[in-house]
C-alpha cells in the first residue's frame, strides 16, 4: 500500500465524536524530510488528525502507516512518533534536563546512561538552553519552555514529528524566531514535520506543502504559492484571509455580482458561485472615474496599519466590508476621506472565480 | 513605585491578621500552655494543687498501661494510615484521573461523602450489627456456606477498630489525592506516552510524584484524626483497645487532671512530629 518514499500515510481515516465527524475519510501522506503544514479553522479536525497519527485516538475506520508498517492498532508509546503539544505539556516536577532525558529512559529504544547524558546535553546546547539544565520548567520563559518541549521530542530522534500549534502560545516576536529555528533544526536532523496551525501566514511560511482541512476533509494540498495564488475552493480562499469574496451568479462564463457583470471564462468548479479577488489587487479610484471592467462603489470606513502594508476597509452598498491592502513598498499610502464614496476596481483576469459550471 | 510599596500593597494592612492572632492565642496557645502547666501539678486522690512535680510524668512512663496505650496508638495509626492509603489511592486514581467527565467525578466524590450525612457516632456504632457474632457479615458468610462457625474476631478486637477507622477516615485520603490527580494536565500523560513510557513508568515517574502533595495532605488529615481518636476504639473494641485519647477521657472522667494533661502533651508532641515529618516530604507551599 505504501510507497517507498512516504514516511507516513493515512488511508481513509474517519473519526467521529458523538455522531459528529471530526475526520471524514482523510487520506494523506508525507515524504521523508518533508515539512507539511496543516491549515484549518478550529474544529476542522486538524488536532484530531495529529492525535490519530500519534496514537492517542483510534480511528473508527481507515489505516495509519508509518515507515511502511501498519500502526493503526499500535499503542502510542510504541510508535516512536514525536508530538509537540500546544501547551508544551512539560513535566512540571522535573528539571529542564530531566524533562529532556525522560524519553530515553523509557526503554522503547535502549539507550545507555552515558549516551543519554550525552544526547541530552547535545540537545540542550542545540536549542540554546545551556546553563538552564537544572532549572524547574516553571522557572523559565515561554519561549524556553517551547524549546524544552521540542528538545524532549527531538532527542528521541523520531522520523516524524507532529507539532500541534506549537507557536500559538508565543508572542509574535518569539514566534518568528521559533519558526526559523524549527526550519534550521529540520534541515540539520532530517525529520519529517507535520505542523498543525490555524494561522495562514504560519502555514504558508513554514510548509514545503500546505494541506487545507475543513470539516474533517482535506480540501486542498499544494505548494504554499500554489495554494496562495490558486485556492481550490471558496473555503480555502476564505481561510487564507487574503481574498475579498463576493457572492453572485455564474452563467455562461459571465459572473454577475455587486460589481456588475464580468466575463469569467476560467472558472473553477465549486458548489457555489463565488468571486474572489486578493486584497492587494484592488485599486481605489475617485468615484467619478469611468472604470473599464469590474467596479464597485464603496464607502471608506477606516484603515489599519500592519507594518509593511496598510489595510483599508470599505463598505459596499449591501453592507459587505471590502478590504484593500496597500503595500508600503509601492509608495506612501493615499489618504481617504471617511464616509466618502470611492470606486474600487481591479483587473478582471486577476480574480479567481468559483462556480457550479466551472471546470 | 518602589519595591517596598509593592510588597506592602500586596500584603495589605497588617492589622487584618489580628483576629487570627487573637483566635489562635485564645484557642490554641493558651490551652496548650495550660495543659503543659497542669501536667506538672501535684495530684492527690481527691485534690489537685499547683505545686510543681514530675510525679505524673514519671507515672506515665513507669506504667505499662500508659506506655502500652502510646504504642497501641502509634500502631493503629500506622495500620489505619496504610489501609486508608491502599484503599484510598486507587479510588482517587479512578475518580480523579480515569473518569474523564468532570460531572461524574464530582458525583463520585459526593457519593464518598454521603456517609457524613449521618452523625459520627452512628457511623461508628453501625459497625456493631455489621461485625458482630450474629452480625450481617457473619450471617451472609454462613448463608453462603463459606464459613460454618461465625468469625468472632470481627468485633470487639483491634481488628474491628481498624476496620471502623479505615472506613470513616478513608474519604479524607481520597479527597486531597483525587483533587491533585484531577489537576494533572492530561497532555502531560499523553506526552509521556508519546515519549515511549508504558503505564507503569507513567505512574511512577509522572502521576505518583504529581499526586504526592495530595497524599501528604490526606495523610495529615487521617493522622491527626486517628491519633486523637477515642470514640471508635471504645465503641468497637469493647474497651480492650486503649488509645491515648481513651486514657485522656478516662483520666478526665475521674478528675485526674494532671495525668490527663501529661497524656495530652505527649499526644500533641506525637502529632507535631508526625505532621512535621509529612511536611518534609513535599513543599506544600510550592505545590498548592
Amino acid at each position: 500500500m505504501t510507497t517507498q518514499t512516504a514516511i507516513f500515510r493515512i488511508d481513509g481515516v474517519t473519526k467521529s465524536y458523538g455522531g459528529v465527524k471530526a475526520l471524514d475519510s482523510v487520506t494523506l501522506e508525507a515524504g521523508v524530510n518533508e515539512y507539511l503544514s496543516l491549515l484549518g479553522p478550529s474544529g476542522s479536525g486538524k488536532t484530531t488528525l495529529l492525535r490519530v497519527i500519534a496514537g492517542f485516538e483510534v480511528p473508527d475506520s481507515g489505516r495509519v502507516f508509518f515507515q511502511g508498517r501498519d500502526i493503526t492498532n499500535l499503542p502510542a508509546h510504541e510508535r516512536g512518533i514525536g508530538f509537540v503539544f500546544q501547551n508544551f505539556a512539560l513535566f512540571p516536577h522535573l528539571t529542564v534536563r530531566q524533562n529532556i532525558a525522560f524519553g530515553m529512559a523509557n526503554g522503547a529504544v535502549p539507550v545507555s546512561a552515558q549516551e543519554t547524558a550525552q544526547r541530552t546535553q547535545a540537545m540542550i546546547d542545540m536549542v540554546g538552553l545551556t546553563g538552564m539544565e537544572d532549572r524547574g520548567v516553571d522557572q523559565i520563559s515561554g519561549g524556553q519552555r517551547q524549546r524544552v518541549a521540542l528538545a524532549r521530542t527531538l532527542v528521541m530522534q523520531p522520523k516524524l514529528v507532529l507539532l500541534d500549534e506549537p507557536l500559538g502560545a508565543l508572542d509574535a516576536n518569539l514566534r518568528g524566531r521559533m519558526r526559523n529555528e524549527l526550519r534550521a533544526i529540520r534541515e540539520r536532523m532530517g525529520v519529517t514535520f507535520l505542523h498543525v496551525t490555524g494561522s495562514e501566514t504560519e502555514a504558508l511560511a513554514m510548509g514545503d506543502s500546505v494541506v487545507v482541512l475543513d470539516r474533517g476533509r482535506i480540501i486542498q494540498r499544494g505548494a504554499p504559492d500554489d495554494v496562495y495564488s490558486t485556492p481550490a475552493s471558496p473555503d480555502v480562499a476564505h481561510f487564507l484571509n487574503r481574498f475579498n469574496l463576493f457572492d453572485g451568479t455564474l452563467v455562461d462564463g459571465k459572473f454577475t455580482g455587486a460589481f456588475g457583470t464580468v466575463a469569467s471564462p476560467k472558472a473553477t468548479r465549486a458548489p457555489r458561485d463565488v468571486y474572489a479577488i486578493r486584497y492587494d489587487r484592488l485599486r481605489v479610484m475617485p468615484v467619478s472615474t469611468a472604470a473599464k471592467g469590474p467596479a464597485l462603489k464603496a464607502t471608506y470606513i477606516a484603515n489599519e496599519y500592519l507594518g509593511s502594508s496598510v489595510m483599508n476597509f470599505f463598505e459596499a452598498a449591501d453592507g459587505k466590508v471590502v478590504e484593500v491592502e496597500h503595500h508600503l513598498s509601492l509608495g506612501a499610502p493615499e489618504t481617504y476621506e471617511p464616509r466618502q464614496d470611492y470606486l474600487l476596481t481591479w483587473a478582471a483576469d486577476q480574480a479567481i472565480v468559483f462556480g457550479r459550471e466551472g471546470k | 513605585m518602589s519595591d517596598a510599596t509593592v510588597t506592602a500593597k500586596r500584603q495589605g494592612p497588617s492589622w487584618l491578621i489580628l483576629p487570627g492572632i487573637v483566635w489562635m492565642a485564645l484557642f490554641m496557645v493558651v490551652p496548650i500552655a495550660m495543659i503543659c502547666y497542669v501536667s506538672f501539678w501535684t495530684q492527690t486522690t481527691f485534690n489537685i494543687s499547683s505545686t510543681p512535680t514530675l510525679a505524673s510524668w514519671k507515672q506515665f512512663f513507669a506504667s505499662d498501661t500508659y506506655t502500652g496505650a502510646l504504642w497501641t496508638t502509634v500502631r493503629i495509626w500506622l495500620i489505619v494510615l496504610a489501609t486508608t492509603f491502599i484503599i484510598g489511592y486507587p479510588t482517587a486514581l479512578f475518580v480523579g484521573l480515569f473518569v474523564k467527565s468532570k460531572t461524574l467525578s464530582t458525583v463520585l466524590l459526593v457519593v464518598c461523602v454521603i456517609p457524613f450525612w449521618t452523625s459520627f457516632l452512628i457511623r461508628v456504632l453501625a459497625w456493631r450489627p455489621m461485625l458482630g457474632k450474629e452480625g450481617a457479615i457473619n450471617i451472609i458468610l454462613m448463608k453462603l456456606h463459606i464459613i460454618s462457625q461465625p468469625i468472632e474476631v470481627l468485633l470487639f478486637t483491634e481488628l474491628s477498630v481498624i476496620i471502623g477507622m479505615s472506613q470513616i477516615y478513608c474519604v479524607f485520603m481520597v479527597g486531597p489525592i483525587a483533587f491533585m490527580l484531577g489537576r494533572i494536565d492530561r497532555n502531560i500523560i499523553e506526552a509521556a506516552r508519546d515519549l515511549g513510557a508504558g503505564f507503569g513508568r507513567i505512574f511512577w515517574k509522572i502521576i505518583f510524584p504529581l499526586s504526592l502533595p495530595g497524599v501528604v495532605v490526606g495523610a495529615i488529615f487521617v493522622s491527626v484524626m486517628v491519633l486523637g481518636e477515642f470514640a471508635t476504639s471504645s465503641a468497637l473494641s469493647g474497651r480492650k483497645v486503649n488509645l491515648l485519647g481513651n486514657i485522656i477521657v478516662t483520666q478526665v472522667g475521674s478528675l485526674k487532671w494532671a495525668m490527663a494533661s501529661v497524656t495530652g502533651v505527649i499526644l500533641t508532641v506525637v502529632m507535631g512530629m508526625v505532621i512535621a515529618a509529612f511536611l518534609r516530604i513535599v513543599d506544600l507551599k510550592r505545590e498548592l
